[in-house]
């Protein structure tokens, strides 16, 4: 009990760095259990959606298939359920044409029970059968501020008509909207989902009647998803099989799931860091304790304490603040962690789920303090066991001073003055001390590096490459299908805003290589092609030719093929649709959105059998920058009612789009790399402290000699610097491997991260590492001015 | 009679002790000559530490003036305290205080790299006997050889006026007087002041003058006309 009330004491004398472990330990616990909780509230609601709303397990895209042969898909081996659906997406008709809004009209079986991908309705009501009424996702809804029974005026089969919108509803399918594949943000306000029941739908699109264009299905226990495809392949040839994939790959999923991920992953590296941060303050204070009250431990010794008893009473210290520190971080925690799902759920709109009060969860967070802070309180206070009762009623034994390795090397030991070569010494007399400042400052290092490239290479390029240096139309008119290209070129040609107009034909493809295979869309080009340019690594341009293909590098290594390789290609496209063809790679180039294969637009005529076709248009106006946003309109305007046109988009809207998302990320990389900072900030200022305590007799005494406070305190920085420039040395290429690997692990079939970092990206990591250690040891210095000579040097060792 | 090197009038220092003021000197005029080696005597508590302090600039006087020379060393900021130290005022300590990273050489060229007329460093190891020691540690150093090279330390720098705090104080009784006698050859050989302080009455015998302080004043002062040799000092 006594000595409970030691510890009360001694803790109440160095509040200060008690305290700072402990909000360290409150934060990490925070984190902990706030993004723990949020992620598992995530991850049930997506459960219960998933459940309730029979989210299917594979999709399928094809060109039609009759709506009474869903049954016998139904009746398959390995199928448990299947649903057929059309699904279409549309341009809304907007008055001023300024931005294009799109829809995707999904088809509902009224009359099917437990379809698959059903919607849970939010408000409104039923749908009739042949009405064209719907149930809009809820983004759509609110981001345009919808009203129920409002009407939406959609462009569909060359004609404007009024949708009604009937409800609002949300879809396992589309928690995350995306309009296509390579997008990398949504916009609610441009894009949104309308389930709209089949009958009506059929109306809409005569072509077809009775037919859909996808099917969704589940399997049943124990069914092999890739069998169960190769069934279905041979099955739905016919009906021209565009692709089947997993849950896996369907794009809502994939982003939800990832994002639920991060969240945990959240939930883990920031308490890992700062429970570490927490647990060396901990071991110092306790290292540094234990050898000031060595008289005192002798003390209780001698008076019959048992050396467990002491090391229970200094291991109680780390144990008091991880139990207050846990208790308090984990209430906290579970207090912020249903705020913090709020702001999820409004971003995904899943349906919520909370969690109240758990002891586990308490326990838990209690629990991994107790083990980490007393993981370092055990090794901060272990010398009480060594120590018998006279040793500890003596003053140690001056520390053992030894030459360092590197002063093995004359000139260089010439070359040291007396504080340099303390300083060397003292880096190899404290192996642990220095072991840590290393790597907390190659870590930090390696985070700026790796943050500030992100930021400024390979975020920009990713984002920006595709929109700036690939794609330099102004805008991009598509059609509703593939159609005879001359006329529409000079169509286009002849408009009088337009100076340059180019077809592009995207042909969904199969490629196959020995057993693998891969579904892309290979994109035709006009050989001199100047609105669309494919570029090398170096930024050369690449002709596409006649002869051969193409390929983007990850589709390449995907294909596992290199130049010189030869392919087989399948495609609906082809005159006969189940023959396959030969094509030669001839050039392999980057791509960081999508994933296509290119080749001259004659030669893939030539090889599909077809005659001239195109399935889109790239088109420049006249007269530069500055009014390509009216004249997209105007071409809007003019084609608004042609059942040719699928949509006109403008390039500079996209670029807007994705600056915009860009600004919002931005915060994101600014944390990264405050928290670069703050770590190699804390890291010096902690090792500074540490140091200044250790040797302050040492330092006392350099100031007795007559050295300024700076030429005392060069020793100490001396010392910091050589670790520095050495950490930062291999901290930078640790950097470049983070980003490989973030690039690696980022990178899907739709996305590639570029993973190039640039000597500005690690000049910046070095110098930002370098500007914390300067600062931290300009607050370290400020501790130096104020030591005391005659206190310490007074005092016994 | 000898001209003063060191002035002080007046000296007094409170430090604040927790929540009361402690008067370590309470009003202490002392003056010291060059090439004197003045022992200041006292028991536990009397000030002599304080007043050591306050002589070699590591601390300064609350009230009262100490003149070093036309220097008025009560008015001098931290930096001036900083070259004071390092120019004129050599310190030697019961603990030696030496940094146990630095062999004894690089421990007595650490005092004479930053002093502005250093003596010889080599030169310095031969006189206090260590030439054959020059490149151990402290911790392979025993206590009268470490003590040795923190005089050599201090002399390093050349400084005009040496301060040594119970520099017997850890060591037996032949070591202890043959740090004395370095001591007193040094004054001799290169003209220094020596203030020596220390609670053991018979090392004053060989003082020039024996300062004696009780409870923050002097007592009493006595002009020593015929010091003994350090190999006579007994305790």
């Amino acid at each position: 009990m006594i000595l409970w009330r030691k510890m009360m004491r001694d803790m109440w004398g160095n509040l200060g760095s008690y305290l700072a472990c402990l909000v360290l330990v409150v934060i990490g616990m925070v984190a902990f259990l706030a993004f723990a909780i949020a992620s598992n509230n995530m991850a049930v609601s997506k459960d219960i959606l998933y459940r309730e709303q029979n989210f299917a397990e594979g999709f399928a895209e094809l060109v039609a298939m009759p709506e009474h042969y869903v049954e016998r898909v139904r009746r398959m081996d390995g199928v448990a359920q299947a649903t057929g659906r059309l699904v279409r997406d549309v341009q809304v008709y907007d008055a001023e044409g300024a931005a294009s809004v799109y829809l995707r009209l999904v088809s509902l079986d009224l009359q099917e029970h437990g379809r698959l991908n059903d919607v849970l309705l939010l408000k409104g009501e039923p749908l009739a059968a042949r009405e064209l009424k719907g149930w809009l996702d809820q983004r759509f809804f609110h981001a345009n501020d919808l009203e129920l029974g409002e009407t939406i005026r959609i462009i569909a089969g060359g004609r404007v008509r009024e949708l009604v919108v009937g409800g609002v509803g949300t879809s396992p399918e589309f928690v995350y909207p995306m309009r296509t594949e390579a997008e990398i943000y949504t916009d609610p306000q441009r894009f949104g989902i309308a389930f709209v029941p089949a009958q009506a739908m059929w109306q809409l699109f005569t072509d077809y009647d009775r037919a859909f264009n996808s099917l969704v299905f589940s399997l049943e226990p124990g069914a092999d998803f890739e069998r169960v495809k190769e069934r279905l392949e041979l099955e739905l040839e016919r009906f021209g099989v565009l692709e089947i994939y997993p849950r896996v790959d369907q794009t809502s999923h994939f982003v939800l799931t990832e994002e639920i991920e991060v969240i945990n992953t959240m939930a883990t590296f920031f308490p890992v860091i700062i429970l570490m941060v927490a647990g060396f303050i901990i071991y110092i204070v306790l290292r540094r304790l234990v050898e000031q009250q060595r008289g005192q431990i002798g003390i209780l010794k001698a008076f019959g304490y048992g050396k467990r008893q002491i090391m229970f009473h200094y291991l109680s210290y780390s144990l008091a603040l991880a139990a207050v520190g846990g208790a308090l971080g984990g209430l906290i925690g579970m207090w912020l962690a249903n705020p913090l799902t709020d702001m999820l759920y409004e971003f995904f709109h899943l349906p919520p789920v909370y969690t109240g009060f758990s002891a586990s969860a308490l326990a838990t967070s209690i629990l991994i303090c107790v083990g980490v802070l007393g993981f370092a309180g055990y090794h901060g206070c272990k010398a009480v066991l060594r120590l018998t009762p006279v040793e500890a009623m003596q003053p140690p034994a001056p520390p053992v001073g030894r030459r360092n390795l590197l002063e093995k090397f004359p000139l260089l030991a010439r070359m040291l003055t007396v504080q340099g070569k303390m300083a060397l010494r003292n880096i190899s007399r404290s192996r642990s001390r220095t072991a840590f400042v290393f790597f907390g400052l190659m870590i930090s290092c390696a985070m700026v590096a790796f943050t500030w490239a992100l930021a400024t290479e390979a975020m920009p390029k990713f984002m920006f490459y595709q929109y700036e240096q690939v794609e330099t139309h102004d805008a991009k008119i598509t059609l509703d299908g593939p159609r005879r290209r001359h006329s529409i070129h000079r169509e286009l040609q002849g408009l009088p805003d337009v100076s340059l107009a180019e077809p592009m034909a995207e042909v969904p493809v199969k490629l196959s290589h020995r057993w693998r295979r891969e579904n892309v869309l290979l994109i035709g080009l006009l050989p001199q092609a100047r609105l669309y340019n494919i570029l090398d690594v170096d930024g050369r341009r690449v002709i596409p030719g006649d002869d051969g293909l193409l390929l983007s590098q990850r589709l390449a290594d995907n294909l596992a093929v290199g130049i010189g390789d030869t392919v087989e290609l399948e495609s609906l496209y082809l005159r006969d649709i189940y023959d396959k063809v030969e094509v030669d790679v001839v050039a392999i180039v980057p791509q960081y959105m999508g994933m296509n294969a290119y080749m001259g637009i004659a030669g893939l005529e030539e090889l599909l059998g077809q005659e001239a076709f195109a399935t889109s248009f790239l088109v420049e106006f006249v007269g530069g920058p500055g009014p390509e946003r009216e004249r997209v309109t105007a071409l809007r305007e003019l084609y608004r009612e042609s059942d040719l046109l699928a949509g006109v988009d403008s390039r500079l809207e996209q670029l807007d789009l994705m600056v915009e998302y860009w600004e919002e990320a931005g915060w994101i990389i600014v944390l990264y790399v405050a928290i670069g900072v703050v770590f190699s900030f804390a890291i010096i200022y902690i090792s500074s402290l540490v140091v200044l305590s250790e040797r302050q007799r040492e330092l006392a005494s350099m100031r007795v000699l007559g050295m300024s406070s700076g030429e005392v305190f060069s020793v100490i920085t001396f010392e910091q610097w050589l670790i520095g420039v050495v950490a930062v040395v291999a901290g930078a290429p640790l950097g470049r491997v983070i980003l490989g690997a973030f690039a690696q692990s980022w990178s899907t079939d739709m996305y590639t991260m570029p993973a190039e970092m640039s000597a500005q990206s690690l000049l910046a990591g070095v110098a930002i590492t370098f500007a914390a250690i300067w600062a931290s040891q300009r607050f370290a210095l400020r501790k130096i001015r104020r030591l005391s000579m005659v206190a310490v040097l007074k005092a016994r060792e | 009679m000898a001209s003063s090197i060191l002035v002080g009038t007046g000296l007094k220092k409170r430090y604040r002790m927790g929540e009361v003021d402690v008067y370590a000197l309470k009003g202490v005029d002392f003056t010291l000559y060059k090439q004197e080696l003045v022992v200041v005597l006292g028991e536990s508590g009397s000030g002599k530490t304080t007043l050591v302090n306050l002589l070699g600039g590591m601390d300064q006087a609350t009230e009262g003036e100490l003149m070093f020379g036309e220097t008025a060393i009560h008015q001098c900021d931290e930096d001036e305290l900083t070259e004071y130290r390092r120019n004129q005022v050599g310190f030697i300590f019961q603990f030696y205080n030496l940094m146990p990273n630095l062999t004894a050489r690089e421990n007595i060229s650490l005092g004479a790299q930053i002093a502005s007329d250093p003596l010889d460093v080599q030169d310095l190891l031969e006189q206090v006997g260590l030439a054959d020691r020059a490149d151990h540690f402290p911790s392979q150093l025993s206590g009268g050889e470490q003590q040795r090279v923190a005089i050599a330390r201090a002399l390093a720098k050349n400084p005009r006026l040496l301060l040594a705090d119970e520099p017997t104080g850890a060591l037996d009784l032949p070591t202890g007087r043959h740090i004395l006698a370095l001591l007193r050859r040094f004054r001799d050989e290169y003209s220094k002041a020596v203030v020596l302080i220390t609670h053991n009455t018979n090392i004053s015998q060989l003082a020039d003058r024996i300062i004696y302080l009780k409870d923050g004043r002097i007592e009493w002062v006595h002009e020593n006309d015929s010091p003994i040799a350090p190999e006579e000092v007994n305790w």
